[in-house]
């Protein structure tokens, strides 16, 4: 199986986030790393400090993934705190529970406004599942 | 060579292209793009008119969906997009407003001119830069909570009025007084209060700025005076929106009609046009929680007026008094009446997604001091180049729902641009030109370069051209505060 992976995809005017991975799972806790990285705007970081649970339900799994990424913006935004490690606890095409680690940063980071819909579904490939995201920046 | 496209299409005139409704066989209303040749060609280089003829889909659409000459590609609608619904049995749909409820502009006049500002610029810039806070999440001097936010969202500047922030005529000359009536703040979620807490009165990230600018040009003597705007004068431009309050509003809404289209009948071909009819219990939620968001966005805009204004108190005495010209949304989505206006509808809910209203002299919504010439509208250009003051027409009623553009329009992807200068070379060029800037990053200042955009100038002279509104003045920047 193919190790988790993103990279982002030109838009004109916001930024799309490609995901693929193993599994739906995996795919999420990828996104969540791939949105990370906007957030601190490629600056390294490295995890520190207690872990945080999360726990995101929705009605099927694009909505989940939209859910959970905007449940990250949130907390981000308003903990000033971005997650780093991401221990997926379990994880169905409904609901996510999970458990990371991560960085606290001085700015909120709202750069990123928002996970769309945009286009967007989860799709099988030969390895696995893949999504690609438009954030709205 | 006629340009490429999927769809069939036709040019009505030099300033406007129509997509038939026969194009698709799920479109219920045709489109029409406001386009040069030039800018068509821009227009179908990305994904523009796909989007544009999904929105031509939605149930209640009437008249036409139309793009104004700076659309481009956004999520769901197209940014620079204008649709309007029958409020009776049309829809609502947060993605047609978008994350930035009520991103909008205000131009502040001053007494002073050029001359008087050239040698204190960078002290200036300073002083400003230390009391508008900008950069993403940046939190600002004001920390509303709990009832101080219900009054921002129920009252917007009329409760900045109140407690000494907003002067009478600063409502007057705002956008439905700064206040929308129809606003809910009891549907405004509490993770979307926990967003906006400490941001008001701070412009944030992305494109949103304050620019010290200079009239270089003016085009309508008269309209100008009217407006009270002189060449060589120094004015302030501020571009900014509702923060992180508006884009957790819209994101809950998005979520929860995602939810109950299906109950509703709706179909689309894509899921963030999600919509709900605007009667339906979804749907008059959203409005009221958007209108309140719209509101802490004017309050917003205000706000940082007050900070400005204190600043030129301080630097330039008596002197620096600064007035409010207008203050203009451009991602909003109004119940309007339109009977007049030639469509079959009357109330009509308009959206308006990056594209500003334009509403004419005989608009009784015009402010009682411009109706001989019109509502002033604001179009922002990009960092470093020219911004224009027009005014509506009552023409653009029929051609546009009284809508017309937004700003230059982004041309390039933030990557693309990155690649083509780094911001220290942006920075300089623009130093070069004598702009003072203050900005958080280099990344960002190449992200909003110049060369990333459209020609503003070749933008707005199709809306002067097409009718939709009229040229009163070309501004040019001086010093730019960019989150």
């Amino acid at each position: 199986m193919a190790e988790p992976s993103h990279r982002f995809v030109d838009h004109t005017s916001e930024i799309g986030l490609q995901v693929q991975a193993a599994s739906f799972g995996e795919l999420l806790a990828e996104a969540a790393r791939g949105l990370a990285r906007l957030m601190l705007r490629e600056a390294p970081a490295a995890a520190e400090g207690e872990t945080r649970d999360f726990e995101v339900s929705a009605h099927d799994r694009e909505s989940l993934l939209v859910d959970w990424l905007n449940e990250i913006l949130f907390v981000a935004e308003t903990g000033l705190w971005i997650p780093l490690e991401i221990e997926v606890l379990e994880a169905s095409d409904t609901r996510i529970r999970a458990r990371a680690r991560g960085v606290t940063v001085e700015l909120s980071p709202s750069m990123v406004k928002a996970a769309t819909f945009h286009g967007l579904e989860v799709v099988e490939t030969a390895d696995g599942l893949s999504a690609e995201v438009i954030l709205d920046v | 060579m006629k340009t490429v496209t999927k769809y069939p299409w036709e040019r009505i005139n030099p300033w406007l292209v129509e997509i038939p409704a026969s194009a698709r066989e799920d479109m219920l209303v045709p489109a029409r793009i406001y386009v040069d040749d030039v800018l068509w060609e821009r227009a179908i280089g990305d994904r523009t008119l796909e989007q544009l003829v999904n929105v031509a889909t939605m149930p209640g659409i009437t008249g036409f969906a139309y793009a104004m000459p700076d659309a481009h590609e956004g999520y769901g609608f197209p940014v620079g997009g204008v649709a309007a619904f029958r409020a009776e049995d049309g829809v609502i749909s947060p993605g047609g407003v978008g994350y930035d409820i009520n991103c909008g502009v205000r131009l502040l006049a001053s007494d002073i001119n050029f001359g008087e500002v050239r040698h204190r610029l960078e002290p200036l810039m300073t002083d400003l830069a230390r009391a508008v806070p900008s950069g993403a999440g940046k939190g600002g001097r004001l920390r509303f909570g709990g009832e101080d936010m219900n009054r921002v969202l129920a009252d917007g500047c009329r409760y900045l009025a109140e407690i000494g922030m907003a002067t009478p005529e600063d409502l007057e000359r705002t956008e439905a007084e700064g206040s929308f009536r129809r606003a809910d703040p009891g549907k405004v979620s509490d993770k979307a209060r926990d967003r906006g807490r400490g941001q008001l009165g701070t412009i944030g990230s992305g494109n949103h700025f304050l620019e010290i600018q200079r009239v270089e040009r003016v085009f309508d003597p008269a309209a100008a005076e009217a407006l009270g705007l002189y060449k060589g004068q120094i004015v302030i431009l501020i571009h900014t929106g509702s923060r992180g309050l508006g884009h957790q509003v819209c994101t809950d809404y998005v979520r929860a009609m995602d939810e109950v289209m299906a109950r509703h009948g709706i179909k689309l071909p894509d899921r963030e046009l999600a919509c709900a009819p605007f009667q339906s219990k979804e749907g008059q939620a959203y409005f009221g929680a958007m209108c309140a968001a719209a509101n802490f966005a004017f309050a917003n805009r205000q706000a940082i007026t007050h900070a400005t204004r204190e600043v030129f108190k301080e630097t330039f005495g008596d002197e620096g008094g600064l007035r409010l010209v207008y203050d203009v949304a451009h991602n909003m989505a109004k119940l309007e009446d339109h009977s007049d206006g030639g469509t079959d509808g009357g109330q009509i809910v308009v959206h308006r997604k990056g594209a500003t209203r334009a509403f004419g002299p005989t608009n009784p919504e015009t402010p009682e001091a411009y109706r001989d010439f019109g509502q002033p509208v604001l179009i922002p250009g990009s960092m470093g180049t020219a911004s224009y003051v027009l005014v509506g027409t009552d023409d653009a009623l029929q051609r546009s729902f009284g809508s017309t553009c937004h700003g230059a329009g982004r041309a390039m992807s933030r990557t693309a641009a990155k690649k083509v200068k780094h911001g220290s070379e942006v920075r300089k060029e623009l130093e070069k030109q004598g702009i003072v800037v203050r900005c958080a990053g280099l990344g960002e200042l190449a992200e909003e370069a110049p060369h990333a955009y459209k020609d503003v100038d070749r933008v707005v002279d199709v809306v002067h051209n097409a009718g939709l509104a009229r040229k009163v003045a070309r501004l040019v920047p001086l010093g730019v505060i960019k989150g």
